[in-house]
Protein backbone atom coordinates (compact mmCIF):
# COMPACT_ATOMS: atom_id res chain seq x y z
CA UNK A 1 0.00 0.00 0.00
CA UNK A 2 2.66 2.63 0.96
CA UNK A 3 4.98 1.26 -2.04
CA UNK A 4 2.13 2.67 -4.40
CA UNK A 5 1.41 5.84 -2.27
CA UNK A 6 4.87 6.72 -2.63
CA UNK A 7 4.97 6.17 -6.31
CA UNK A 8 5.13 9.52 -8.28
CA UNK A 9 3.12 9.94 -10.81
CA UNK A 10 2.26 12.14 -13.69
CA UNK A 11 -0.36 13.42 -15.67
CA UNK A 12 1.45 13.61 -18.78
CA UNK A 13 3.42 11.40 -20.99
CA UNK A 14 6.26 13.66 -21.86
CA UNK A 15 7.20 13.77 -18.01
CA UNK A 16 5.65 10.54 -17.39
CA UNK A 17 8.78 8.84 -18.77
CA UNK A 18 11.33 6.69 -16.99
CA UNK A 19 14.22 9.10 -15.53
CA UNK A 20 16.68 7.25 -17.49
CA UNK A 21 15.19 7.28 -20.91
CA UNK A 22 14.80 11.51 -20.10
CA UNK A 23 18.72 11.44 -19.61
CA UNK A 24 18.88 10.03 -22.52
CA UNK A 25 16.40 12.08 -24.67
CA UNK A 26 18.45 15.51 -23.31
CA UNK A 27 22.08 13.40 -24.05
CA UNK A 28 20.67 13.08 -27.46
CA UNK A 29 19.63 16.48 -27.75
CA UNK A 30 22.71 18.02 -26.26
CA UNK A 31 24.94 15.85 -28.88
CA UNK A 32 22.66 17.01 -31.69
CA UNK A 33 23.06 20.41 -30.50
CA UNK A 34 26.64 20.35 -30.67
CA UNK A 35 26.27 19.07 -34.11
CA UNK A 36 24.57 21.32 -35.20
CA UNK A 37 26.50 24.28 -33.72
CA UNK A 38 29.38 22.75 -36.40
CA UNK A 39 26.97 23.68 -39.08
CA UNK A 40 27.55 27.04 -40.12
CA UNK A 41 25.79 30.23 -42.40
CA UNK A 42 28.16 32.97 -42.78
CA UNK A 43 29.86 31.83 -39.94
CA UNK A 44 27.15 32.08 -37.61
CA UNK A 45 25.79 28.99 -35.42
CA UNK A 46 21.44 29.05 -37.26
CA UNK A 47 20.80 25.73 -37.20
CA UNK A 48 22.60 26.02 -33.17
CA UNK A 49 20.03 29.00 -32.78
CA UNK A 50 16.92 27.80 -34.18
CA UNK A 51 17.19 24.39 -32.05
CA UNK A 52 16.96 27.08 -28.87
CA UNK A 53 13.38 26.73 -29.80
CA UNK A 54 12.90 22.97 -28.82
CA UNK A 55 13.31 22.74 -25.59
CA UNK A 56 10.46 25.70 -24.99
CA UNK A 57 8.51 23.41 -27.10
CA UNK A 58 9.35 19.92 -25.17
CA UNK A 59 8.75 21.92 -21.74
CA UNK A 60 4.95 23.05 -23.04
CA UNK A 61 4.48 19.33 -23.86
CA UNK A 62 5.59 18.20 -20.70
CA UNK A 63 2.96 20.50 -19.14
CA UNK A 64 5.77 22.40 -17.07
CA UNK A 65 6.15 25.28 -19.63
CA UNK A 66 5.22 28.12 -16.59
CA UNK A 67 7.86 26.34 -14.22
CA UNK A 68 10.62 25.99 -16.96
CA UNK A 69 9.60 29.90 -18.04
CA UNK A 70 11.22 31.07 -14.57
CA UNK A 71 14.73 28.94 -15.12
CA UNK A 72 14.10 29.81 -18.96
CA UNK A 73 14.58 33.89 -18.26
CA UNK A 74 17.35 33.52 -15.65
CA UNK A 75 19.69 31.45 -18.13
CA UNK A 76 18.74 33.52 -21.08
CA UNK A 77 19.65 36.97 -18.71
CA UNK A 78 23.25 35.08 -18.50
CA UNK A 79 23.34 34.11 -22.26
CA UNK A 80 22.62 37.45 -22.90
CA UNK A 81 25.41 39.34 -21.11
CA UNK A 82 27.80 36.25 -22.68
CA UNK A 83 26.72 36.86 -26.06
CA UNK A 84 27.24 41.11 -25.16
CA UNK A 85 30.64 40.98 -23.50
CA UNK A 86 31.98 39.09 -26.37
CA UNK A 87 30.78 40.31 -29.41
CA UNK A 88 32.12 44.10 -28.02
CA UNK A 89 35.46 42.66 -26.43
CA UNK A 90 36.52 39.58 -29.10
CA UNK A 91 37.90 42.15 -32.31
CA UNK A 92 37.68 41.07 -35.56
CA UNK A 93 38.38 42.85 -38.60
CA UNK A 94 34.91 43.74 -39.73
CA UNK A 95 32.43 45.71 -37.87
CA UNK A 96 28.70 44.73 -37.83
CA UNK A 97 27.33 47.73 -36.29
CA UNK A 98 29.25 50.58 -34.62
CA UNK A 99 27.94 54.03 -33.15
CA UNK A 100 29.95 57.25 -31.27
CA UNK A 101 29.07 57.53 -27.45
CA UNK A 102 31.06 60.67 -26.99
CA UNK A 103 34.26 62.47 -28.59
CA UNK A 104 36.59 59.77 -30.18
CA UNK A 105 34.84 56.62 -28.07
CA UNK A 106 33.18 54.84 -30.35
CA UNK A 107 30.99 51.03 -29.57
CA UNK A 108 31.79 48.08 -32.01
CA UNK A 109 29.85 44.95 -32.24
CA UNK A 110 32.57 43.10 -34.03
CA UNK A 111 31.28 39.85 -36.68
CA UNK A 112 33.86 37.41 -34.95
CA UNK A 113 33.12 38.47 -31.51
CA UNK A 114 29.05 38.10 -32.71
CA UNK A 115 29.89 35.04 -34.14
CA UNK A 116 31.74 33.85 -31.30
CA UNK A 117 29.19 34.86 -28.76
CA UNK A 118 26.67 33.53 -30.32
CA UNK A 119 28.10 29.73 -30.28
CA UNK A 120 29.13 29.79 -27.24
CA UNK A 121 25.58 31.56 -25.30
CA UNK A 122 23.22 28.96 -27.37
CA UNK A 123 25.30 26.40 -26.60
CA UNK A 124 24.94 27.25 -23.01
CA UNK A 125 21.27 28.23 -23.43
CA UNK A 126 20.74 24.68 -25.31
CA UNK A 127 22.38 22.63 -22.85
CA UNK A 128 21.41 24.54 -19.81
CA UNK A 129 17.79 24.42 -20.71
CA UNK A 130 17.58 20.90 -21.43
CA UNK A 131 18.72 20.13 -18.08
CA UNK A 132 16.45 22.67 -16.45
CA UNK A 133 13.35 20.63 -18.35
CA UNK A 134 14.91 17.32 -17.01
CA UNK A 135 15.25 17.86 -13.49
CA UNK A 136 11.87 20.10 -13.62
CA UNK A 137 10.21 16.48 -15.06
CA UNK A 138 12.14 14.27 -12.80
CA UNK A 139 12.63 14.54 -8.95
CA UNK A 140 15.77 14.05 -7.61
CA UNK A 141 15.06 10.61 -5.57
CA UNK A 142 13.71 9.14 -9.13
CA UNK A 143 16.59 10.05 -10.75
CA UNK A 144 18.74 8.01 -7.85
CA UNK A 145 16.66 4.85 -7.52
CA UNK A 146 16.84 4.36 -11.64
CA UNK A 147 20.83 5.04 -11.53
CA UNK A 148 20.82 2.60 -8.81
CA UNK A 149 18.87 0.09 -10.50
CA UNK A 150 21.64 0.36 -12.87
CA UNK A 151 23.98 -0.27 -10.88
CA UNK A 152 25.06 3.05 -9.35
CA UNK A 153 26.15 2.19 -5.39
CA UNK A 154 23.74 3.26 -2.58
CA UNK A 155 26.83 5.25 -0.70
CA UNK A 156 26.71 7.58 -3.98
CA UNK A 157 22.90 7.44 -3.81
CA UNK A 158 23.01 8.48 -0.16
CA UNK A 159 25.54 11.12 -1.22
CA UNK A 160 23.55 12.65 -3.57
CA UNK A 161 20.14 12.85 -1.92
CA UNK A 162 21.61 13.74 1.48
CA UNK A 163 23.76 16.51 -0.14
CA UNK A 164 20.43 18.67 -1.80
CA UNK A 165 18.67 17.74 1.89
CA UNK A 166 21.78 19.42 3.81
CA UNK A 167 20.10 22.72 2.57
CA UNK A 168 17.67 22.12 4.80
CA UNK A 169 19.49 21.02 7.38
CA UNK A 170 21.91 23.97 7.50
CA UNK A 171 18.86 26.26 7.62
CA UNK A 172 17.50 24.79 10.34
CA UNK A 173 21.16 25.13 12.28
CA UNK A 174 21.65 28.66 10.43
CA UNK A 175 18.36 29.63 12.38
CA UNK A 176 19.12 28.34 15.80
CA UNK A 177 22.79 30.04 15.52
CA UNK A 178 21.15 32.98 14.51
CA UNK A 179 18.62 32.67 17.68
CA UNK A 180 21.77 32.03 20.15
CA UNK A 181 23.54 35.27 18.82
CA UNK A 182 20.84 37.06 19.16
CA UNK A 183 19.95 36.32 22.59
CA UNK A 184 23.51 37.07 23.45
CA UNK A 185 22.97 40.75 21.77
CA UNK A 186 24.43 40.14 18.77
CA UNK A 187 22.76 42.28 16.41
CA UNK A 188 21.87 39.45 13.15
CA UNK A 189 19.32 41.83 11.50
CA UNK A 190 19.43 45.62 9.88
CA UNK A 191 21.63 47.21 7.04
CA UNK A 192 23.82 45.20 5.00
CA UNK A 193 27.30 46.05 7.11
CA UNK A 194 24.70 45.30 9.96
CA UNK A 195 24.25 41.46 8.86
CA UNK A 196 27.76 41.18 7.62
CA UNK A 197 29.51 41.90 11.09
CA UNK A 198 26.67 39.25 12.53
CA UNK A 199 28.20 36.86 9.25
CA UNK A 200 31.55 35.46 10.91
CA UNK A 201 29.69 34.63 14.65
CA UNK A 202 26.87 32.70 12.87
CA UNK A 203 29.39 31.04 9.95
CA UNK A 204 31.79 29.55 12.42
CA UNK A 205 29.65 27.40 14.63
CA UNK A 206 27.62 26.41 11.62
CA UNK A 207 30.43 25.04 9.71
CA UNK A 208 32.27 23.56 13.51
CA UNK A 209 28.80 22.17 14.66
CA UNK A 210 28.25 20.13 10.98
CA UNK A 211 31.36 18.85 10.89
CA UNK A 212 30.58 17.77 14.47
CA UNK A 213 27.43 16.08 14.09
CA UNK A 214 28.96 14.11 10.88
CA UNK A 215 29.99 11.54 13.56
CA UNK A 216 27.07 10.79 14.59
CA UNK A 217 25.33 11.00 11.40
CA UNK A 218 27.87 8.34 10.41
CA UNK A 219 26.99 6.32 13.45
CA UNK A 220 23.15 6.40 13.03
CA UNK A 221 23.47 4.99 9.55
CA UNK A 222 25.75 1.99 10.84
CA UNK A 223 23.02 1.57 13.56
CA UNK A 224 20.39 1.33 10.47
CA UNK A 225 22.87 -1.23 8.68
CA UNK A 226 23.81 1.38 5.73
CA UNK A 227 27.30 -0.36 5.49
CA UNK A 228 25.25 -4.19 5.16
CA UNK A 229 26.91 -5.99 2.34
CA UNK A 230 23.46 -6.92 0.58
CA UNK A 231 21.14 -6.45 -2.05
CA UNK A 232 19.23 -3.60 -0.91
CA UNK A 233 15.34 -2.99 -1.13
CA UNK A 234 13.30 0.17 -1.81
CA UNK A 235 9.72 1.14 -0.85
CA UNK A 236 10.28 3.67 -3.12
CA UNK A 237 9.99 2.55 -6.59
CA UNK A 238 10.36 4.28 -9.73
CA UNK A 239 8.29 1.95 -12.85
CA UNK A 240 8.69 2.52 -16.62
CA UNK A 241 5.30 4.23 -17.74
CA UNK A 242 5.17 2.08 -21.25
CA UNK A 243 6.00 4.82 -23.77
CA UNK A 244 9.80 4.65 -23.48
CA UNK A 245 10.41 2.59 -26.41
CA UNK A 246 8.41 5.66 -28.64
CA UNK A 247 10.02 7.98 -26.53
CA UNK A 248 13.97 6.56 -27.73
CA UNK A 249 12.59 5.76 -31.58
CA UNK A 250 11.53 8.94 -31.90
CA UNK A 251 14.71 10.72 -29.99
CA UNK A 252 17.39 8.54 -31.74
CA UNK A 253 15.59 8.75 -35.40
CA UNK A 254 16.11 12.90 -35.14
CA UNK A 255 19.55 12.32 -33.76
CA UNK A 256 20.60 10.02 -36.79
CA UNK A 257 19.01 12.54 -39.09
CA UNK A 258 20.89 15.43 -37.13
CA UNK A 259 23.93 13.15 -38.22
CA UNK A 260 23.10 12.43 -41.85
CA UNK A 261 22.39 16.12 -42.72
CA UNK A 262 25.24 16.79 -41.26
CA UNK A 263 27.35 14.25 -42.82
CA UNK A 264 25.59 15.07 -46.04
CA UNK A 265 26.32 19.01 -45.59
CA UNK A 266 29.76 18.18 -45.27
CA UNK A 267 30.66 15.38 -48.29
CA UNK A 268 28.26 17.56 -50.76
CA UNK B 1 19.50 -15.55 32.39
CA UNK B 2 22.41 -15.67 29.75
CA UNK B 3 25.05 -13.05 29.52
CA UNK B 4 24.30 -11.29 26.46
CA UNK B 5 27.78 -8.99 26.93
CA UNK B 6 30.71 -9.15 28.95
CA UNK B 7 33.15 -6.72 29.80
CA UNK B 8 36.93 -7.77 31.30
CA UNK B 9 39.39 -5.30 32.63
CA UNK B 10 38.36 -2.97 30.02
CA UNK B 11 40.79 -0.22 29.32
CA UNK B 12 40.00 2.60 26.59
CA UNK B 13 41.83 5.60 25.80
CA UNK B 14 40.63 7.99 22.25
CA UNK B 15 43.33 8.82 20.07
CA UNK B 16 45.90 11.52 21.14
CA UNK B 17 43.93 11.45 24.79
CA UNK B 18 46.08 11.70 27.42
CA UNK B 19 44.66 9.81 29.66
CA UNK B 20 41.87 6.43 29.66
CA UNK B 21 38.40 7.69 29.12
CA UNK B 22 37.28 3.93 30.77
CA UNK B 23 39.75 2.47 33.26
CA UNK B 24 39.81 -1.25 34.30
CA UNK B 25 36.08 -2.21 33.33
CA UNK B 26 34.26 -5.67 34.24
CA UNK B 27 30.69 -6.03 33.86
CA UNK B 28 28.46 -8.20 32.48
CA UNK B 29 24.74 -7.60 30.88
CA UNK B 30 22.13 -10.31 31.17
CA UNK B 31 19.51 -11.08 28.94
CA UNK B 32 16.27 -9.48 29.01
CA UNK B 33 17.77 -7.10 32.02
CA UNK B 34 17.00 -3.12 32.40
CA UNK B 35 20.25 -1.50 32.62
CA UNK B 36 20.58 2.31 34.25
CA UNK B 37 23.82 3.90 33.48
CA UNK B 38 24.57 7.10 35.78
CA UNK B 39 27.78 9.25 36.70
CA UNK B 40 28.40 12.99 36.26
CA UNK B 41 29.31 14.52 33.26
CA UNK B 42 32.38 13.02 31.29
CA UNK B 43 32.46 9.73 33.46
CA UNK B 44 32.72 7.93 30.68
CA UNK B 45 28.99 6.72 30.31
CA UNK B 46 29.26 7.69 26.43
CA UNK B 47 32.45 6.13 25.79
CA UNK B 48 30.84 2.95 27.21
CA UNK B 49 27.94 2.64 25.50
CA UNK B 50 30.01 2.99 22.08
CA UNK B 51 32.42 0.38 23.32
CA UNK B 52 28.98 -1.96 24.50
CA UNK B 53 27.97 -1.05 21.00
CA UNK B 54 31.76 -1.87 18.85
CA UNK B 55 31.72 2.06 17.75
CA UNK B 56 34.81 1.94 19.62
CA UNK B 57 38.17 1.09 19.16
CA UNK B 58 36.64 0.28 15.62
CA UNK B 59 35.17 3.60 13.75
CA UNK B 60 36.80 6.32 17.08
CA UNK B 61 39.84 4.15 16.60
CA UNK B 62 41.81 4.70 19.91
CA UNK B 63 43.20 1.79 22.19
CA UNK B 64 41.59 -0.84 23.89
CA UNK B 65 42.56 -3.17 26.50
CA UNK B 66 40.39 -6.44 28.01
CA UNK B 67 38.11 -7.97 26.43
CA UNK B 68 34.58 -7.32 25.15
CA UNK B 69 32.17 -10.45 24.12
CA UNK B 70 28.92 -10.20 22.42
CA UNK B 71 27.27 -13.97 22.82
CA UNK B 72 30.76 -14.78 24.23
CA UNK B 73 32.20 -13.90 20.63
CA UNK B 74 34.69 -11.24 20.77
CA UNK B 75 33.14 -7.75 19.50
CA UNK B 76 35.73 -7.44 17.01
CA UNK B 77 34.23 -11.01 15.30
CA UNK B 78 31.19 -8.94 14.49
CA UNK B 79 30.64 -6.77 11.35
CA UNK B 80 29.30 -3.80 11.57
CA UNK B 81 26.28 -5.09 10.13
CA UNK B 82 25.70 -8.31 12.29
CA UNK B 83 25.87 -5.46 15.26
CA UNK B 84 22.97 -3.42 13.86
CA UNK B 85 21.18 -6.86 13.75
CA UNK B 86 21.80 -7.49 17.35
CA UNK B 87 21.88 -3.89 18.93
CA UNK B 88 20.28 -0.98 18.39
CA UNK B 89 21.71 2.66 19.62
CA UNK B 90 20.17 6.05 20.00
CA UNK B 91 21.80 9.04 20.82
CA UNK B 92 21.23 11.91 22.34
CA UNK B 93 20.33 14.25 19.54
CA UNK B 94 17.85 13.22 17.97
CA UNK B 95 18.14 15.81 15.14
CA UNK B 96 21.62 13.88 13.91
CA UNK B 97 19.77 10.38 14.04
CA UNK B 98 17.60 11.44 10.74
CA UNK B 99 18.86 10.00 7.41
CA UNK B 100 18.92 13.08 6.12
CA UNK B 101 17.50 11.23 2.48
CA UNK B 102 13.95 10.28 3.39
CA UNK B 103 11.41 13.03 2.99
CA UNK B 104 8.48 11.11 5.19
CA UNK B 105 8.26 9.68 8.52
CA UNK B 106 7.44 6.12 7.22
CA UNK B 107 10.22 6.43 4.65
CA UNK B 108 12.74 7.36 7.36
CA UNK B 109 11.94 4.19 9.69
CA UNK B 110 11.92 1.93 6.81
CA UNK B 111 15.50 2.94 5.72
CA UNK B 112 16.85 0.33 8.34
CA UNK B 113 14.82 -2.95 7.00
CA UNK B 114 15.81 -1.29 3.17
CA UNK B 115 19.40 -1.53 4.08
CA UNK B 116 19.07 -5.18 5.32
CA UNK B 117 17.58 -6.11 2.03
CA UNK B 118 13.72 -6.74 3.99
CA UNK B 119 11.13 -7.45 1.09
CA UNK B 120 8.90 -4.49 1.05
CA UNK B 121 5.23 -6.23 2.50
CA UNK B 122 7.04 -6.85 5.32
CA UNK B 123 8.76 -3.51 5.29
CA UNK B 124 5.25 -1.89 5.48
CA UNK B 125 4.09 -4.83 7.70
CA UNK B 126 6.56 -3.85 10.18
CA UNK B 127 6.80 0.02 9.95
CA UNK B 128 3.44 0.16 10.15
CA UNK B 129 3.48 -1.79 13.83
CA UNK B 130 6.59 -0.65 15.18
CA UNK B 131 5.08 3.18 14.33
CA UNK B 132 1.85 2.58 16.24
CA UNK B 133 3.74 1.12 19.42
CA UNK B 134 5.85 4.25 19.39
CA UNK B 135 3.11 6.59 18.32
CA UNK B 136 4.38 8.06 15.24
CA UNK B 137 1.45 6.45 12.57
CA UNK B 138 -0.28 10.19 12.50
CA UNK B 139 3.21 11.81 11.38
CA UNK B 140 3.72 9.10 8.51
CA UNK B 141 3.25 11.36 5.68
CA UNK B 142 5.10 14.34 7.38
CA UNK B 143 8.57 15.25 6.57
CA UNK B 144 11.08 14.03 9.63
CA UNK B 145 12.71 17.74 9.79
CA UNK B 146 9.42 19.16 10.55
CA UNK B 147 8.71 17.64 13.55
CA UNK B 148 9.18 18.65 17.04
CA UNK B 149 12.22 17.26 19.42
CA UNK B 150 10.17 15.04 21.31
CA UNK B 151 8.65 13.30 17.95
CA UNK B 152 11.95 13.16 16.05
CA UNK B 153 13.11 11.50 19.40
CA UNK B 154 10.28 8.85 18.87
CA UNK B 155 11.01 8.47 15.54
CA UNK B 156 14.64 7.66 16.41
CA UNK B 157 13.84 4.86 18.64
CA UNK B 158 11.03 3.29 15.88
CA UNK B 159 13.68 3.57 13.31
CA UNK B 160 15.66 1.38 15.52
CA UNK B 161 13.28 -0.72 16.88
CA UNK B 162 12.14 -1.72 13.50
CA UNK B 163 15.14 -3.68 13.23
CA UNK B 164 13.91 -6.30 16.15
CA UNK B 165 17.29 -5.69 18.03
CA UNK B 166 17.80 -8.16 20.83
CA UNK B 167 19.81 -5.44 23.11
CA UNK B 168 19.28 -1.66 22.93
CA UNK B 169 21.50 0.82 23.87
CA UNK B 170 19.99 4.28 24.65
CA UNK B 171 22.13 7.03 25.55
CA UNK B 172 20.46 10.20 27.02
CA UNK B 173 17.25 10.04 24.82
CA UNK B 174 15.22 12.86 26.93
CA UNK B 175 18.28 15.35 27.65
CA UNK B 176 16.63 17.51 24.88
CA UNK B 177 13.22 16.98 25.42
CA UNK B 178 10.28 18.60 27.87
CA UNK B 179 8.61 16.44 30.14
CA UNK B 180 5.75 15.73 27.45
CA UNK B 181 8.70 14.27 25.52
CA UNK B 182 10.03 12.84 28.54
CA UNK B 183 7.45 10.58 29.29
CA UNK B 184 6.74 9.94 25.47
CA UNK B 185 9.72 8.58 24.99
CA UNK B 186 10.11 6.67 28.59
CA UNK B 187 6.64 4.75 27.30
CA UNK B 188 8.32 3.55 24.49
CA UNK B 189 11.33 2.65 26.99
CA UNK B 190 9.01 0.50 29.24
CA UNK B 191 7.63 -0.93 26.62
CA UNK B 192 10.91 -2.85 25.51
CA UNK B 193 11.11 -3.90 29.22
CA UNK B 194 7.75 -5.29 28.64
CA UNK B 195 8.86 -7.06 26.02
CA UNK B 196 11.82 -8.34 27.88
CA UNK B 197 14.28 -6.86 25.69
CA UNK B 198 17.89 -6.09 27.03
CA UNK B 199 18.11 -2.17 27.28
CA UNK B 200 21.49 -0.43 28.48
CA UNK B 201 19.80 2.90 29.49
CA UNK B 202 21.55 5.79 30.47
CA UNK B 203 20.04 8.98 31.75
CA UNK B 204 20.56 11.67 34.14
CA UNK B 205 17.40 11.30 35.19
CA UNK B 206 17.54 9.23 38.57
CA UNK B 207 13.85 8.77 38.92
CA UNK B 208 13.73 7.49 36.34
CA UNK B 209 16.09 5.63 36.46
CA UNK B 210 14.62 4.16 39.62
CA UNK B 211 11.66 3.42 38.26
CA UNK B 212 12.67 1.30 35.04
CA UNK B 213 15.64 -0.14 35.58
CA UNK B 214 16.94 -3.49 37.32
CA UNK B 215 20.65 -2.58 37.83
CA UNK B 216 22.36 -0.08 37.45
CA UNK B 217 26.30 0.85 36.93
CA UNK B 218 27.83 3.85 38.31
CA UNK B 219 30.98 5.24 36.77
CA UNK B 220 33.00 7.98 37.86
CA UNK B 221 36.35 9.32 36.07
CA UNK B 222 36.27 6.33 33.56
CA UNK B 223 35.88 3.51 36.42
CA UNK B 224 33.14 1.83 37.41
CA UNK B 225 32.31 2.46 41.08
CA UNK B 226 29.24 0.63 42.06
CA UNK B 227 27.23 -1.64 39.95
CA UNK B 228 24.14 -4.19 41.14
CA UNK B 229 20.73 -4.27 41.90
CA UNK B 230 18.74 -0.37 41.72
CA UNK B 231 18.17 -0.38 45.43
CA UNK B 232 21.46 -1.34 47.00
CA UNK B 233 23.28 1.33 44.49
CA UNK B 234 20.57 4.08 44.35
CA UNK B 235 20.18 4.24 47.88
CA UNK B 236 24.22 4.50 48.78
CA UNK B 237 24.46 7.80 50.02
CA UNK B 238 28.37 7.86 48.80
CA UNK B 239 27.54 8.14 45.31
CA UNK B 240 26.64 12.03 46.48
CA UNK B 241 30.34 12.18 46.50
CA UNK B 242 30.64 11.37 42.92
CA UNK B 243 28.20 14.09 42.09
CA UNK B 244 25.75 11.39 41.06
CA UNK B 245 22.32 12.03 42.43
CA UNK B 246 19.72 9.71 44.37
CA UNK B 247 15.98 9.65 43.42
CA UNK B 248 14.22 12.07 45.33
CA UNK B 249 12.13 9.39 47.13
CA UNK B 250 15.82 8.02 48.36
CA UNK B 251 16.76 11.28 49.70
CA UNK B 252 13.24 11.83 51.58
CA UNK B 253 13.51 7.84 52.84
CA UNK B 254 17.03 8.65 54.76
CA UNK B 255 15.99 12.15 55.77
CA UNK B 256 12.95 10.44 57.91
CA UNK B 257 15.33 7.96 58.76
CA UNK B 258 17.48 10.74 60.01
CA UNK B 259 14.99 12.46 61.85
CA UNK B 260 14.27 8.69 63.72
CA UNK B 261 11.31 7.23 61.92
CA UNK B 262 11.95 3.93 61.43
CA UNK B 263 11.47 2.94 57.53
CA UNK B 264 11.39 -0.66 56.84
CA UNK B 265 13.88 0.35 54.09
CA UNK B 266 15.01 3.11 51.75
CA UNK B 267 12.47 3.64 49.08
CA UNK B 268 13.34 4.86 45.45
CA UNK B 269 9.97 5.06 43.30
CA UNK B 270 6.99 6.86 44.43
CA UNK B 271 5.33 3.80 45.12
CA UNK B 272 7.83 2.32 47.37
CA UNK B 273 7.60 5.26 49.61
CA UNK B 274 4.14 5.14 49.37
CA UNK B 275 3.93 1.73 50.63
CA UNK B 276 6.86 2.38 53.31
CA UNK B 277 5.39 5.28 54.32
CA UNK B 278 2.06 3.61 54.61
CA UNK B 279 3.31 0.58 56.42
CA UNK B 280 4.88 3.15 58.87
CA UNK B 281 1.78 4.82 59.55
CA UNK B 282 -0.41 1.83 60.03
CA UNK B 283 2.17 0.41 62.59
CA UNK B 284 2.30 3.33 64.28
CA UNK B 285 -1.33 3.33 64.61
CA UNK B 286 -1.29 0.50 65.98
Amino acid sequence: MWAEKLRIRKNNVIADLYPLTKLWIAALYALCVLILGTMKIDGYPVYMMAAFLVVPILALLSGIFKKFLNVYKGIFTLCLFILVVQALLIKSEEIVWGFKLFGNFTINVYKGGLQKGLDLSFNIMNIASILAWFFQTTENKELVYALEKKGMSPKASYVFLSTLQMIKVLQHNSRVIMNAQQARGVETEGNLFVRARAFLPSMVPLIMGSIANTEERVLTLESKGFSVKCKKTHIFDVVPSGNERTAMIIAVTITILVVVWRVLAWVL
Amino acid sequence: MGVVIELRNVTYSYPLADKPAIKDVSLKVEEGKFYGVIGKNGSGKTTLCSIIRGFAPSFFKGELEGEVLLYGKPMSEYDQGELALHMGYVFQNPFNQISGVKETVFEEVAFGLENFGVPVEEIEERVMDIMKLTKIDHLAEQHPFELSGGQQQRLALASILVLEPDIMVIDEPTSQLDPEGTESVFEIISQLKKARKTVILVEHKVDLIAEYADEIFVLNDGELIKSGDKHDVLTDVSLLDHGVQLPQMAVLGHRLRKRGLNLDYIPITEKEAKDVIGRLIYREAQ
